[in-house]
């Protein structure tokens, strides 16, 4: 129990100092960078891959994976928008469904937890690697949001629901707020809740949570319905930010997501790593992307800058827990 | 047994015959597009299709993902399954040319839209919208607007993309010529409307005095402007995109983006259609690039414009 406690304390330790060294680099280099309206940017910009990497984490720390999670967003997205915008009619009969603002957003979250739930579902019920069932899902909701919107973006969905993506509330924006209650309820789950407590015992070793008498379907379940409802609240966020669901949208978001988990110090092999990494791991991510913009460097070079980014947190991490 | 093959053959020889003849069987149509991710090709897929069936064809549209491997799997699939023409968006213009060679040696017309393929003789003809030169325009209009000076953003598409590159140099050979203007940023947003506008944020951040921004598309022009509103600078700032896509048109409109270029899918997907109508009906002799003109729109002339067209 002690040295599982060192290692994640380690694993904070470390990427907390890669941030540091990032961000030192970045003021020195560019004058524009440690700037309040900066900060504001990179928090507003990284809320969304924050709520996907929270569930992602969750997912990670039982061993398994969610390629899905960017289609789920999509969708979810897309579904909220659609509502929103023109609600459901059915042409036989005169009747009309129109949706209030809640109700768009609590069936865009109810269609990622529905798609998520399934994940889960097949990956218990069926024993299909979750590497597989979930890249299957990358497709399927991928070819759902293209049937929902007909391949066009649904725009111009009013000041309300805009409010989400682009307002304030005590001074600081509305999608930062969301992506802190997020955590603060993720950290809740996984460190105080029975359930956090089976979600690590899963990952570290699947047959002694099973003799120990835990549910692990039932977990497992728990897990991938979490990480599609929080795909569809980033859903419903960019949605809102962009005023428009746009049929491409969340493309490749799964590979961020998994990049966040990874920096953060969480093992792909699970039951090892905190919610707190990943956000740390989503903060550099997003202190990067803004770092390279703001220094301009060439798209070609971001990408190469990025991927060693990922592949050196991860030698770190192996170096680290070898030495232990 | 073999008899029985043999009268098959003879009454099925005999049938097919007289169904040429009569060609009551409707002929089939793929069209091939290079991808159904961004509205503006499945515009050109759906409009194609639509005016195959109006012409009474069968047509089923097959999406490449832009990946040109995928788009040999359909080449060989529509080839087997016997379709009598192709409706051909390349993917690339180098690399979709052994596809096009295929079905031309297969005894099929291949009729190319909107993009170009480097072969003089594997398409039947190409109707072609030009990126370059239409960028040539928009860069022109670019360097009134900004008064032959000021610090501009460039915000390019996929970098991996023709498209992006086509755009790019068009722009810049007009723009180029001007000493006064400065491009201070140039960045790829993908194509993507969210994450132009996360790239604007940041550039922004770097250089919060700017007067124009050059986008590769619409959707990139949008999330750039929403941007430039949530920073407070909409009105200074000149936003360019291209394509001619809803919101693009509507924000003109209301004065929000400066100006895009209206290329013409309808007008280059029934063309196609039309074309392939022709051949099936005898004519073998058809111009081999047809060049559909790209239009730049501003505020001065939206009216005449909808969506993807002309009203």
């Amino acid at each position: 129990m002690n040295i599982a406690l060192d290692r994640s304390k380690l694993a904070k330790f470390q990427s907390t100092i890669a941030l540091l060294i990032l961000c030192i680099g970045l003021t020195i280099l560019s004058d524009k960078f440690l700037t309040v309206d900066n900060g504001w940017n990179v928090l507003r910009q990284i809320s969304v891959n924050i709520c996907i990497s929270v569930g992602m984490t969750l997912v990670v720390l039982t061993a398994g994976i969610d390629l899905s999670v960017g289609s789920i967003l999509a969708f979810s997205g897309a579904v909220a928008a659609g509502l929103l915008k023109s609600g459901i009619s059915f042409p036989g009969n005169d009747l009309f469904i129109g949706f209030t603002l809640l109700g768009t957003v609590l069936a865009g979250i109810a269609t990622g937890s529905f798609l998520g739930f399934f994940n889960g579902w097949v990956i218990t019920k069926f024993k299909v690697p979750p590497f597989v069932a979930t890249l299957a899902m990358l497709t399927v909701a991928r070819g759902f949001t293209m049937l929902w919107t007909k391949g066009y973006p649904i725009s111009s969905l009013g000041t309300n629901f805009a409010y989400i993506g682009t307002g304030w509330f005590l001074g600081i924006p509305i999608l930062v707020w969301i992506a802190v209650v997020v955590v603060i309820a993720a950290m809740i789950i996984s460190n105080k809740t029975a359930l956090g407590r089976y979600i690590y015992a899963i990952g570290g070793n699947e047959n002694a949570a099973k003799l120990s008498g835990i549910n692990i379907d039932k977990v497992k379940i728990i897990v991938y319905t979490l990480a599609g409802a929080l795909a569809a609240i980033g859903g419903i966020m960019v949605t809102s930010r962009l005023d428009s669901a746009q049929p491409n949208a969340g493309m490749s978001y799964e590979l961020d997501a998994i990049a966040a988990v990874v920096i953060g110090g969480t093992s792909l092999s699970g039951g090892r790593g905190t919610i707190i990494g990943t956000v740390l791991g989503a903060i550099i991510i997003g202190v990067l992307n803004n770092g390279l913009v703001l220094l301009d460097v060439s798209p070609f070079w971001q990408q190469v800058v990025k991927g060693m980014v990922i592949l050196l947190a991860v030698m770190i991490d192996k170096a680290n827990s070898k030495a232990e | 047994m073999k008899k029985l093959i043999l009268a098959l053959v003879l009454f099925a020889s005999l049938t097919s015959c007289k169904k040429s003849e009569k060609a009551e069987e409707p002929k089939k149509i793929a069209i091939v597009v290079s991808t159904l991710n961004n509205p503006w090709f499945v515009f050109l897929a759906e409009t194609a299709a639509k005016k195959a069936k109006e012409l009474g064809y069968e047509s089923k549209i097959f999406d490449s993902q832009n990946n040109t491997a995928l788009e040999s799997d359909h080449f060989e699939n529509a080839i087997s399954s016997g379709y009598d023409a192709i409706l051909f968006n390349p993917t690339d213009a180098a690399g979709s040319v052994a596809n096009a060679t295929k079905a031309k040696e297969a005894g099929i017309p291949v009729f190319c839209m909107d993009r170009e393929i480097n072969s003089t003789d594997a398409a039947t003809s190409q109707i072609l919208s030009d990126s370059y030169s239409a960028c040539v325009q928009l860069g022109k209009l670019f360097v009134d607007k900004l008064g032959k000076k000021g610090n501009y953003v460039e915000l390019l598409g996929i970098v991996s993309d023709n498209n992006t590159w086509n755009r790019s140099k068009g722009f810049h050979s007009s723009v180029d010529n001007y000493p006064g203007l400065k491009m201070v940023a140039q960045q790829s947003a993908d194509f993507d409307r969210n994450k132009a506008m996360e790239v604007m944020e940041s550039i922004l951040q770097a250089h919060p005095d700017i007067d124009g921004v050059f986008c590769g598309n619409d959707a990139m022009a949008m999330g750039a402007y929403q941007a430039l509103v949530a920073a407070n600078k909409a009105d200074k700032v000149k936003v360019f995109g291209f394509d001619g896509a809803e919101d693009a048109i509507n924000s003109i409109k209301e004065g929000k983006l400066t100006a895009t270029a209206m290329q013409f899918p309808k007008i280059i997907a029934e063309t196609a259609a039309t074309y392939a109508d022709d051949y099936f009906k005898g004519q073998k002799d058809f111009p081999k690039k047809l060049p559909i003109a790209v239009e730049v729109v501003t505020k001065e002339n939206i009216d005449k414009y909808i969506a993807y067209g002309k009203k």
